[in-house]
C-alpha cells in the first residue's frame, strides 16, 4: 500500500493508546452526539448508542495497539462510519431483515471507507480468534497464556513442569490446532478472501 | 498441515531455523498456496495471542476507564434531556423571561465584552515526542483557566519548538487573559502574517484583545478584515453589529 499522509486527528488515536481520560472525554463530547443522533433516528436509544460507541472505541484501541493503526482521514468520518455500520449490523440481527447500508451518500472520505473496512475486518478476525481460542483444550489454553505472558520459554517450561523442548513444541502445536479451528470455521472464507 | 509444518512455522517466526531450512521454507511458501495460507493464519494468531496476553492489564484498565467516562457522559446526556422535559406552557413562561432579561441586559449593558466572545473550547494538544509531559501540563493549565501557568508552560515549549504555531496561538490567548496585551499582539501579529491554520483565528483574537482594552475603532477595523471562509466570520459579524 502506498504511503499516505497521517491525519492530524491521529492525536485521538494516540490519546486512546495512552488511556488519556482528557482525550477520551473529548471524543465523547465532540464525536458521540452525532452517533447518538443517528442511532436514535434509526430505531435505537441512548443505551444502544452507549454500547455501540464503547465497542467501537475498544476495537480502535486494539487495532491501534496491535497493528499500529494510522489515521489517514478525519477521526469523525472514520469513527462515525464504524459506529453506523455496527448499529446497522445490530439492527440486522434484531430484525433479521436486510438493511441497506448506503455508504456513498454518507461518507465523503474514501480513505475513511477504506480504513473502516480494515478496522471491521480486524474486529471480525479478533472475534473469531477469541471464539476459537475458547474452543481449545485447557492444557493448550494454559500453555499459550503462560508462553505469551512469561515470554521466556525456559521459565514457562519450569512453571508447567515440562522440559524446554516439550514446551516449545507444544506451543507450535497448540497454535497449529488453533489455526486449524480458525480455518475450518465457516466465517474463515469471508475474512480471508 | 501436519505437526511438523506448525513446528516449522514457529521456528520461522522465532528465527530459530537454520539457513537451509529458511530457504526450503520460503520456497514452499512460493509454491504451495495452502501452506502459504496456513502460515498467514498461524502468524496472525501468533500476533493476536501475543497482543492478547501481553496487554491484558493495559487493555483492562483502558476498558475500565472508558466505562467510567462513558457512563458519566450518558448520564449527563439523559439528565440534561430530563431538565428540558417540562410542560408546554412553561416554554411560554421561559421565553418571556428570556425576552425580558434580554431587553433588560441589552438596555443596561449594551457594550459587548471580551468575555462574551472569547469562548475558547477545551484544547487538546497531545503530541508524541519527548516533551509530552510539558505539553500536557500546558494543556491542563489552559483548560483549567490557570493562564499564568499556561503562559509559562507555552513559553517553555516554544523555547524547544519556536515555530510551533499552536503553542504561539494558545500562548497569545493566555496573555490576553492575563492582560499582557502587548505580548499577545506580537504573537498574534506574526500568526496573522503567516500561513498557518491560525491565520484568521489570530485576527479574531487580535480584535478580541482590542475589545478587552475597549479600543473599539481598532477592534472594528480588525473584524472587517476577517474573510468569509474564516471559522469566526459569523461571530465577527455579530460583534460588528453590536459595536456599530
Amino acid at each position: 500500500m502506498a504511503e499516505k499522509k497521517i491525519h492530524e486527528d491521529q492525536k485521538y488515536i494516540e490519546g486512546l493508546l495512552q488511556n488519556n481520560s482528557f482525550i477520551i472525554k473529548a471524543i465523547y463530547d465532540k464525536f458521540v452526539p452525532k452517533v447518538l443522533n443517528y442511532i436514535k433516528q434509526n430505531s435505537g436509544d441512548a443505551d444502544s448508542a452507549q454500547d455501540v460507541v464503547q465497542e467501537t472505541l475498544v476495537t480502535i484501541y486494539n487495532q491501534a495497539k496491535e497493528k499500529n493503526l494510522q489515521l489517514t482521514c478525519p477521526f469523525d468520518a472514520y469513527f462515525f462510519l464504524l459506529c453506523k455500520r455496527k448499529w446497522l449490523n445490530e439492527l440486522k440481527k434484531i430484525n433479521a431483515k436486510e438493511v441497506t447500508i448506503n455508504e456513498a451518500v454518507l461518507s465523503k472520505h474514501d480513505s475513511a471507507l477504506e480504513l473502516a473496512d480494515e478496522t471491521e475486518l480486524f474486529e471480525n478476525k479478533q472475534l473469531l480468534f477469541n471464539q476459537m481460542f475458547q474452543n481449545l483444550g485447557t492444557a493448550c489454553k494454559d500453555l499459550l497464556k503462560a508462553t505469551f505472558k512469561i515470554k521466556s520459554m525456559e521459565e514457562v517450561a519450569k512453571s508447567l513442569g515440562v522440559t524446554y523442548a516439550y514446551a516449545r513444541k507444544k506451543k507450535s502445536l497448540c497454535i497449529g490446532k488453533l489455526t486449524k479451528l480458525v480455518q475450518a470455521s465457516p466465517k474463515y472464507n469471508q475474512l480471508y478472501y | 498441515m501436519n505437526d511438523q509444518d506448525y513446528i516449522t512455522f514457529e521456528g520461522y517466526i522465532s528465527k530459530t531455523l537454520s539457513e537451509e531450512d529458511i530457504a526450503d521454507f520460503e520456497m514452499r511458501i512460493e509454491r504451495d498456496q495452502d501452506f502459504k495460507q496456513a502460515f498467514k493464519t498461524y502468524k496472525e494468531l501468533h500476533s493476536f495471542l501475543e497482543y492478547k496476553f501481553e496487554n491484558e492489564e493495559n487493555s483492562k484498565s483502558f476498558k475500565d476507564n472508558l466505562d467510567t467516562i462513558s457512563k458519566s457522559y450518558f448520564k449527563t446526556e439523559s439528565t440534561s434531556k430530563k431538565v428540558l422535559r417540562f410542560a408546554p406552557w412553561n416554554y411560554a413562561v421561559a421565553a418571556s423571561v428570556i425576552v425580558l432579561l434580554g431587553f433588560f441586559l441589552f438596555n443596561n449593558f449594551s457594550d459587548p465584552s471580551y468575555s462574551n466572545f472569547s469562548n475558547h473550547d477545551q484544547i487538546s494538544l497531545i503530541e508524541r515526542g519527548v516533551q509530552a509531559k510539558d505539553v500536557e501540563a500546558a494543556e491542563t493549565a489552559f483548560n483549567t483557566k490557570d493562564y499564568s501557568k499556561a503562559n509559562l508552560a507555552f513559553k517553555g515549549l516554544l523555547e524547544l519548538d519556536s515555530t510551533n504555531t499552536e503553542y504561539q496561538f494558545y500562548r497569545a490567548i493566555s496573555n490576553i487573559e492575563l492582560d499582557n496585551f502587548e505580548e499577545a499582539e506580537v504573537l498574534l501579529g506574526n500568526l496573522k502574517d503567516g500561513d498557518s491554520g491560525y491565520k484568521y483565528k489570530a485576527i479574531w483574537y487580535l480584535a478580541l484583545s482590542k475589545l478587552k482594552q475597549k479600543d473599539y475603532p481598532a477592534c472594528v477595523g480588525l473584524l472587517k478584515t476577517i474573510p468569509k471562509e474564516a471559522e469566526d466570520y459569523k461571530s465577527a459579524l455579530k460583534l460588528l453589529k453590536k459595536l456599530d
